[in-house]
């Protein structure tokens, strides 16, 4: 993995992460109802656009990132974003971190791992 | 929520996703060198392919948002990465991309890993069910 590559890989986390959190934070509002008057409460708050704006980002990095490594070796590297995200919503929506949880997040963490192993 | 919500939710999430990150692959590749400029950005923008990442994304972005509104966003993230099967089957097929044991290895791993989340979901869901049916008695 070239540093450039690596930078791409850690910004595309970092985006990622932020952009899912605003989205869950903006979907999750119980106050927010159903149908279109949903989508107009989560419009006049802040957290739709930060998760669009992430979005942004991430499409212009990821998009970067992929032009330099084989896809099938991209996506998988991406898939450390699940780590990241389940640590995320454990830490700011209190969701559960079951032993079956954890023993994922390993697999997922060791199975990351190995794809990026040199050779 | 029914299950075949999120069966029907996540396969078409799946879908958008899948087409996003073909579309993604190919884009990138046209627009080589990569470079943090306007260059780039026109080189990115002048070709059909980009338009179909943007196509996955936003059809991803509604399917997503749809899915959220009742799923946790830890395994509901995992599960919406089982993409990485059609993707590297689709890699190896349209780009002649070899996969070596370290992308075997480390897919299977990687999809071990979301089955155990999908697994501690379905617990859970089945642990507040009976604690709701439980209440309500």
């Amino acid at each position: 993995m070239t540093p450039l590559v690596a930078v791409l890989w850690v910004l595309n986390v970092l985006v990622d992460s932020g952009g899912q959190l605003a989205f869950k934070a903006a979907a999750g509002d119980p106050l927010a109802g159903d149908g279109l008057a949903r989508w107009r409460f989560m419009a006049a708050r802040p957290w739709l656009w930060i998760g669009v704006a992430c979005y942004v980002i991430e499409f212009l990095v990821w998009l970067a990132f992929l032009s330099l490594v084989p896809l099938s070796e991209g996506v998988l590297l991406g898939s450390i974003n699940i780590v990241a995200i389940m640590i995320a919503g454990r830490i700011l929506f209190r969701e559960k971190l079951s032993r079956m949880r954890v023993a994922g997040i390993l697999l997922v963490s060791v199975g990351v791992a190995v794809v990026g192993l040199p050779g | 929520m029914k299950k075949s919500f999120y069966v029907i939710g996540f396969l078409v999430l799946m879908a958008f996703d899948t087409l996003a990150q073909l579309s993604f692959k190919t884009a990138g590749m046209h627009a080589l060198p990569l470079e943090m400029n306007t260059a780039w950005l026109a080189r990115v923008f002048s070709q059909p392919w980009i338009y179909g990442a943007f196509v996955g994304y936003v059809g991803a972005f509604f399917t997503w948002m749809t899915l959220l509104k009742h799923a946790p966003i830890g395994p509901a993230f995992a599960a919406s990465h089982l993409e990485i099967v059609s993707v590297l089957a689709l890699s190896v097929w349209l780009f002649g991309e070899t996969i070596g044991w370290p992308q075997i290895a480390g897919g299977l791993l990687i999809v071990a890993g979301i089955g155990c989340l999908a697994v501690s979901e379905t617990d859970e869901d089945e642990a507040t069910g009976a604690a709701a049916l439980a209440h309500e008695r």
